[in-house]
This record gives C-alpha cells, structure tokens and sequence, in this order.
C-alpha cells in the first residue's frame, strides 16, 4: 500500500511544522503546506494529494468546499471527511480546530489514523500556547507588582516587607488578585504624583 | 416570557459578520432573546463550512445559515450529512453582482442604454472567447448558496453556461474586495455590505441587485438540527418569537441598528466603517462612486412581506436549481427533500399559543409566485 499524500494548509507556520514532522514520523507523505488559500485550488491539482487537512479556522475553507462540487474542471471529487459510523472524531476535530478532505474517495479507515494524529499536534499546540500565554501573563504580573511595592516605598515610607504586606492585606480584604491590587495602586498614585 | 417553560436558557448561536446577521445582534441588545427566557451567547465564525460543522456536532444550537445550505447538509452534499431545518426566514435579499471598472466599462463600450447588461455580457463573452482572452472569473461566497445560484440563473437567461463559458470561483466575501481590486476576479455577487465597499472604494461597480434577478429572494436562515428541534421544542419557538420581534424592530429602526452592526463586522475587517453599511440598510444605495445614490427599496427586507416566514416554495425554488446544475440526482424527490428541511408548522406553533395578534399568518404554506421564475 502507498503511503498517503498529505497537504497541510494552515495559516500558523510553527503548528503545521509540528504537525508535518509527526505526519513524516509515520511514513506519511506531506506533499505542500500551504500558508494561505493563495492557488489552493491549483495546488491540490499539482500536488495531487489523497488527503487535506486544513485549520478549522481559516476563512478559506469555503474556497476549498467548492472542490465538493463536481463539475468538468474537478472531475476529482473533494469531500470533507464524514465517518458517518464514527462521529465522534468529527466532534473532537472541530473542538481541536481540525478539518479534513478526502481526494477521490481514500479509505475511512486511512483517514482516521491521519486525523488522530492533526488532532493530538493541534491540540498540543493549544496547550503550549496557553502555557506562554500564563509565563508571559506572571511575568508582566511580577513586574507590576514590583513596581507597585516600589512606589509604596517611596511615598510611604514603607520597607520592601511592609509594602508588600499592605498590598496582599487589601487583596485579601476586597478578594482580587494581587496585580489588580498593584495595578490599581499604580493609577491612583500616577494620578496623584506627576 | 410567552410560552411554555423552555428546555435550554443558555444557547450559543453562530453568525457571519455580513448586514444580514442583524436580527441577531438586535435580538440580543434590544434584550428580546432575554424576553422569552432566553440567555444567548453570538458566536462570530469566519466560515459557512464552519457554521454547518459546528452546529452539526453541535458546538451551536443553531446559526444564520445560508438557506441552499440545509438542503444540501440534509442529503451530504460535500461531506458531513446531518438533517439541517428551518423555521424560520431571517429575512429576503441582500445580494448584488458589482464588476471591475474594466469589465464595466467594456460592457457599457458596447451598449450603455441597456438596464440589464445580461445580453451585454454575453456578446463581450463571445467576443473575448474569439480573440482567445482567457474566461472571464466570477466569484461568490460559497457553492450552495443563493448567490450561487443567483448569479448562474442570470448568466444562463442569456444562454451563457456557468460551467463553460466563465470561470466561476469561491471567495470568503471578505476577501472579495482586494481580489476585484487586483483584478484576480472580474466580478462577484455577495450579500451587503461587500457590494457597497467595493463601490464605495473605487474598485467596482454595481450591475444588478439580486432583486433584479430573484424578487423577494430566499437568503439567510436559522438554521437548526432536526435533532435539537425535537429535543428543544418551546426553546427553538422562543427563539423564533424573539427573532422575529427583533425582525419587526428592525423594519422600523434599521438606522438605529448601525452602529451595533459596525460594531460587529468591523471586528475582523479594517475596510468596514458605517459608510459602507448605509446603503443596503436603509436603501439609498450606491451603484457607482461617480453617481448619486438611487432609492433601491427592498434590497434587503428584515420583515414586511412576511419575510419570515419559511416558505415551502421558497424550498421548492433552491431545490429546483440546484437540481438544474446536477447538484442534486435527477431522480431525488424534491418535495419531500424540501418538507423535511424546511418546516412552516414550528413557525405556526410558535406563535399558535400566545394569540399574537401583530403576527400575520398566511393560509398555505406555498406561494405559487415564488416559482413563477422556472
């Protein structure tokens, strides 16, 4: 058996590259990843793949949905992958962002592990995007917060302990965070101080 | 609240940022979802292919739908088969065919008395075929759409083939303005306000309203799963009374409604501003950046006319095309395609129990009118 001719469109280069590799991984072929739907319709014509895996987010899809209709300048069908036995797969891909098309009729049963595979890498890429986004959102926490307990020192008189003892005493009272706290600190006295 | 307990308060409802979503973002400010108990989440989606997906696996109760669309999820058209209905009509045209200043001025070079340039077009397609250019590119939004067929019912009263004799491509209507602009595309039909920016920036001008080739045309719907209509019966009837009030109000107030809209569509599109949104809106609409703006009432109907209600023959229309472009077999039994998909009885029901006296009900369900233009 041949191994399956995939092409990867995906407006996200560091997802589909991660999604390539581990397509690759399983002796699959990635045939062109597109970055946008710019000759997607001429791409698929080159290419030839068997199957489309395409982000679920991308307003290009509808473009590609066109291929579903047949007509003489397509005479090879494109559908959107619809197990219509397991349609659970359907309803993890579109939570994961995932969409899929199948050239000329490739097997469910070849399609699936190729799915499988897109939804684990887009998923794991939702992840690791929610964890910078936490980093990033702590760190900028962190720089607030000091610069808030700074600004306390000065005005107050307050040394580094006290100062942040006060902050976490009126997070704790008004129950908010404590950068809110440190944010609100730090218009107020921006306001007061010029 | 009007009728009975509903089975789900909190919804989640998908929309296009297009002129036509309107109903829903009024329903939701003016607080007429809140009215019959309903908490409604708008979801804002950048694809129809998207908008089937998700309400059939049911990420959505339900979405602004492309009214081909049901139809064809019904039977599997393309891929993923789930029986789609509609009881409700979210309103009647909306769309228009704009061409390049290129395309336009070739056309009116040859004959610019004519009002409807459809003889225009096929001469110029003639001609170009004999020097040997390349065919001419028309784009619109999605293949099973009103659009869609609009646009090929037009072309092919002059006996042009959709299939032959042009090229005919799919564009998100977002997209439709930088591709007329760069002349990948000579012309494209889409619903408001695409039209208007295109016109507005220089780019294009408008041929035809989609009024002049389908009156009181079939476009947008609520769309909903057969499934989740059975499970939800006095939801989906509350959500029906609250869209159509929200229909009424904006019959009355759609210039109220601009902002909101601008609100929405210029999300994810730095081209719309409230200029653009104007025209289909309140009807002074704009054909050309040159010309005054003309009175083209009805182009896009919220209410009157009963425009809400989900008309058999309506069904009747888009599946009669859609056979004609071999979509369909030949041998499929529209009627019955059509009366699974398209449900004027949950239309009745909702608004049967609370005597509402403002709503005007007709007597059949089919209007022979409709399918007058076959």
């Amino acid at each position: 058996m041949k191994p399956a001719r995939v092409m990867l469109v995906d407006d996200t280069p560091s997802r589909s590259a991660l999604l390539e590799q581990a397509l690759l991984d399983q002796g699959l072929i990635v045939v062109c990843r597109l970055e946008s739907a710019q000759g997607l319709i001429k791409n698929v014509e080159v290419h030839q793949p068997d199957i489309i895996i395409m982000d679920l987010e991308s307003p290009d899809r509808d473009t590609l949905e066109n291929m579903t209709v047949l007509n003489q300048h397509n005479p090879k069908p494109v559908i959107m992958f619809s197990d219509e036995e397991d349609s659970k797969i359907i309803s993890q891909a579109v939570q994961a962002g995932v969409s899929a098309y199948i050239v000329d009729g490739l097997n469910p049963h070849r399609v699936k592990p190729i799915l499988d595979v897109a939804i684990a890498r887009f998923r794991e890429y939702q992840a690791l995007r929610k964890e910078l986004k936490q980093t990033r959102d702590q760190l900028a926490d962190r720089k607030i917060i000091d610069k808030a307990k700074g600004l306390l020192m000065k005005t107050k008189g307050l040394d580094e302990e006290q100062a942040y003892h006060t902050m976490r005493k009126m997070a704790m009272d008004q129950s908010k965070p404590l950068a809110d706290i440190a944010q609100n600190i730090l218009s107020v006295m921006e306001l007061l101080i010029p | 609240m009007n009728g009975a307990e509903v089975e789900r308060r909190a919804l989640k409802l998908g929309y296009m940022p297009l002129s036509d979503c309107l109903p829903l973002l009024v329903a939701q400010q003016e607080g007429f979802f809140e009215k019959e108990g309903l908490e409604v989440e708008l979801l804002q989606e950048v694809s129809w292919s998207n908008i089937r997906d998700k309400v059939i696996v049911g990420h959505l109760d339900g979405a602004h739908m492309l009214a081909p669309m049901i139809l064809a999820s019904s039977i599997g058209l393309g891929g993923l088969k789930k029986s789609l209905i509609t009881a409700f009509s979210l309103g009647l045209n909306g769309n228009a065919l704009t061409v390049s200043n290129t395309l336009h001025s070739e056309l009116f070079e040859l004959n610019s008395r004519e009002f409807d340039q459809a003889s225009n077009m096929k001469r110029l397609i003639e001609q170009r075929k004999a020097k040997g250019l390349p065919a001419l590119v028309f784009a619109t939004v999605y293949p099973y759409s009103c659009h869609n067929l609009q646009l090929r019912y037009w072309l092919a009263s002059v006996g042009i083939d959709p299939d032959k004799d042009i090229e005919l491509v799919i564009l998100p209507p977002s997209q439709m303005v930088d591709h007329l602009k760069l002349q990948h595309i000579d012309g494209f039909l889409a619903g408001a306000p695409w039209n208007s920016v295109a016109i507005l920036q220089g780019h294009g001008h408008c041929l035809l309203t989609g009024v002049d080739i389908w009156q009181d045309a079939p476009e947008k719907v609520l769309g909903v799963t057969l499934e989740w209509a059975e499970k939800n019966p006095n939801t989906h009837h509350a959500l029906i009374r609250a869209l159509y009030n929200a229909c009424a109000w904006l019959e009355d107030n759609a210039a109220l409604a601009l902002p909101l809209l601008e609100q929405h569509l210029s999300l994810n599109s730095p081209l719309i501003d409230q200029e653009c949104l104007i025209p289909a809106i309140t009807g002074d609409y704009i054909f050309d950046n040159n010309q005054l703006q003309s009175k083209a009432p009805g182009i896009l109907i919220f209410n009157r006319f009963m425009a809400n209600f989900p008309w058999l023959s309506h069904g009747q229309l888009i599946c009669s095309q859609m056979k004609r472009w071999h979509w369909l077999p030949q041998d499929i039994d529209s009627e019955a395609l059509v009366a699974s998909c398209y449900r004027p009885d949950i239309y009745r029901q909702a608004f049967s129990a609370l005597g509402s006296k403002n709503i005007i009900l007709p007597r059949d369900n089919f209007n022979q009118q409709h399918l007058a233009l076959l």
